[in-house]
């Protein structure tokens, strides 16, 4: 005699409730209760959670109904999916495979120099330039050079696309209240959802040799910030030098162009920087889904309890994070510079 | 009479979303704080009609939330007026398309702002052309053009400075090189100098009355400051709380306030610095030039003038002329005279 019989009975339901549920498949607790050899009486007055309701009735649904009917659910959406979502991320595949061969194809003795000048060009900076030399030796010089290449090329891509995508979301979303309003929860989500918990549908519907997987899981987490801060950045022009421009006759297009992008582009590089640390910290979980990379050695040194090979990707992983921090930093005080230069 | 340049007709701006409902109560005679009070909309503008002629300056000039910066706005719809009629050089800019309006904004109107608004990111030569970037001419062009205007300014040698490394001056010079650029009949002035520190503030208005006596353009210039006003305006408007108190010749208005808050007004300012002795003389009307006058004053002297050259002997008397013929005579009694203000009587409230 369940708990909740009485009020079902009350309710005039039992009629609908049919048998009590005898017959139902057993809950996670009653199993535990039987293999201790003991009758489930469950507590006093127990929560009225759907396996407690669906033993005084078996037309209420069980906890374990919800779970199975998200994924009978999901797994029905599926083919849908897969022929939508396969054709237009195909490309990203392509892309993420041929940045890793041409990073890989390319030579140290070309590839060190080229990365150096990319630094210079991008910081002005002298201090930011060394640093960035002496950190990609000392990776080499640990025969780390080829997965630290291989991981830069995954930000690479990711990033490009990011930010591809990202700013005219976020240009569309400061141009209206609307849009804003509907983007900003899922932007929300996107940025708490745990990490691992964007992996499980992707493995669903990618499969796992394919790369586009891990770049729709990279794209996914590091998207946010340049999305977000586009936004914030336009919405925060000087609302006086867009009046200037109304009243000048600009029309919308210049007024993005020569007003609004310019400046905004200190907290759009912001953004930027942001979205290229998150997608190193995410290729790192990535490698659990066959990413190459620095990560695939902090995964071995976890799995065969390999400290010493976890510990020193670990620490690649760091050098490449603060020499990419670095210099879009610089990067970005330049651009923020021009406005004050004397 | 000429048509003027600018012509405002029943002009209403209500801020709020039922601005069109709640307008009715205001025709109806609803002040500004019934109306927040009653149906929580904010009056901006109530009945404006004011016409701006060609080749003047018109001052508008209100305290702060008088609505005169709203009421700039309006004449190129930068804010869209609630009822009323904005006609621009005889077209009603407030049935004009989208496309209309921009190209009215290109080619009409320019604007020089109280906080400058330049963009912080082109150097000064980019910023002074950019109203003809904007209407799509040819780079050469636009630097060209801005060159001529920087020089005429005075900022020849800051081209390739960045707004930024100059001076708030300097800026409100790039601002109006910007604007004459634009090349336009019609320049609105918000509050142009009002940032400025008064030294600085006393050469732009000189510098912008320079550029008038050469350009001859319409100039909507607003400002609280009623020195700055009276400098400037050859026709002034005053407005409170969104409607128009008195408007006129400054000198009229100084002479005849019509209402307690005009009278106010004009109590402060430094009357003999501002007045002209053409206001206060008695004219000759054709009669015979009189004698033992003390010496001559010209017909746009101001009272200053006309003391220093008395040495403050009250007893003085002195004739008018108007390009060397004699127009007038002036004693230095009438003068003093004229110097405490009034208080606004019924029958020299003239109405315009």
């Amino acid at each position: 005699m369940a708990f909740y019989d009485k009020l079902f009975n009350a309710l005039g339901l039992g009629d609908w409730c049919g048998e009590t549920g005898a017959d139902a498949p057993l809950s996670m607790a009653d199993l535990m209760a039987q293999t201790d050899g003991a009758e489930a009486t469950g507590s006093f007055f127990p929560f009225p959670s759907l396996d407690n309701l669906n033993e005084s009735c078996s037309s209420i649904i069980q906890s374990r109904d919800v779970t199975k009917g998200i994924e009978t659910g999901f797994l029905a959406a599926k083919p849908a999916l897969k022929t939508f979502l396969d054709p237009i991320t195909q490309p990203l595949s392509w892309l993420l495979d041929g940045a890793l061969w041409l990073f890989e194809l390319t030579p140290w003795f070309i590839m060190v120099p080229l990365l150096v000048a990319i630094s210079y060009w991008a910081s002005r900076s002298k201090p930011v330039t060394i640093f960035v030399f002496v950190s990609i030796m000392l990776l080499g010089l640990v025969d780390h050079y080829d997965v630290a290449m291989q991981t830069l090329s995954i930000i690479f891509v990711c990033t490009t696309i990011s930010v591809m995508l990202g700013v005219p979301i976020g240009i569309a979303m400061s141009k209206s209240d609307r849009l804003q309003k509907s983007t900003v929860p899922i932007l929300d989500l996107l940025q708490t959802l745990p990490t691992f918990v964007y992996l499980i549908p992707l493995i669903f519907l990618f499969s796992v040799t394919e790369s586009k997987l891990y770049g729709i899981a990279i794209i996914l987490y590091a998207i946010v910030p340049v999305i977000r801060l586009t936004d914030l950045g336009i919405r925060l022009v000087d609302q006086d030098v867009i009046e200037a421009a109304n009243a000048f006759g600009m029309n919308s297009r210049q007024k993005l162009l020569r007003v609004q992008l310019p400046l905004a582009l200190p907290n759009i590089m912001a953004g930027i920087n942001q979205t290229i640390m998150m997608s190193l910290a995410m290729v790192v979980i990535a490698s659990l889904v066959s990413a190459p990379g620095l990560g695939v050695n902090v995964l071995r040194g976890i799995r065969n309890l390999e400290l010493g090979v976890g510990i020193v990707a670990g620490i690649g992983i760091v050098l490449l994070a603060v020499i990419l921090d670095r210099v879009s930093k610089a990067a970005l005080t330049r651009v923020d510079m021009t406005r004050v230069k004397h | 009479m000429t048509e003027p340049m600018v012509s405002l007709r029943g002009l209403y701006k209500i801020f709020g979303t039922r601005d069109k409902e709640v307008l009715h109560y205001v025709q109806g005679g609803m002040g500004k704080e019934e109306l927040l009070a009653e149906h929580k909309h904010v009056l901006g503008l109530n009945d404006i009609n004011v016409d701006m002629q060609a080749g003047e300056i018109t001052v508008v000039m209100g305290l702060s939330g008088s609505g005169k910066s709203t009421l700039i706005r309006h004449l190129n719809r930068l804010i869209e007026p609630t009822a009323g009629e904005i006609i621009v050089q005889g077209e009603d800019v407030m049935k004009l398309s989208e496309d209309g309006l921009r190209k009215a904004r290109q080619e009409k109107m320019s604007m020089v702002f109280q906080k400058f608004a330049l963009l912080p990111h082109k150097t000064v030569l980019k910023n002074a052309g950019m109203p003809l970037s904007v209407r799509s001419h040819d780079e050469i062009d636009c630097d060209k053009e801005a060159q001529k205007w920087l020089d005429r300014v005075g900022l020849s040698g800051f081209e390739n400075h960045y707004p930024a490394q100059l001076s708030g001056g300097m800026q409100q010079r790039v601002g109006i090189a910007r604007a004459l650029t634009a090349n336009t009949d019609i320049m609105l002035m918000d509050e142009a100098f009002s940032a400025l520190d008064p030294l600085i503030r006393t050469d732009m208005q000189d510098l912008l009355l320079e550029l008038q006596k050469e350009l001859h353009k319409t100039i909507i210039f607003i400002t609280h400051d009623l020195d700055e006003a009276l400098k400037l305006a050859d026709h002034l408007v005053i407005l409170k709380d969104g409607y128009v108190v008195q408007q006129g010749e400054p000198q009229h208005i100084l002479l005849n306030p019509s209402d307690p808050y005009i009278e106010d007004f004009v109590s402060d300012i430094n009357r003999a610095r501002v007045l002209r002795v053409r206001s206060i003389m008695t004219p000759l009307d054709g009669g015979k030039v009189p004698e033992g006058a003390h010496g001559e004053l010209d017909y746009d002297d101001t009272l200053e003038t006309m003391i220093a050259k008395s040495g403050g002997d009250t007893s003085h008397a002195y004739l008018v002329t108007r390009n060397g013929t004699p127009v007038g005579t002036l004693e230095m009694t009438s003068l003093v005279k004229a110097l405490v203000p009034r208080v606004a009587s019924e029958a020299g409230a003239r109405q315009y």
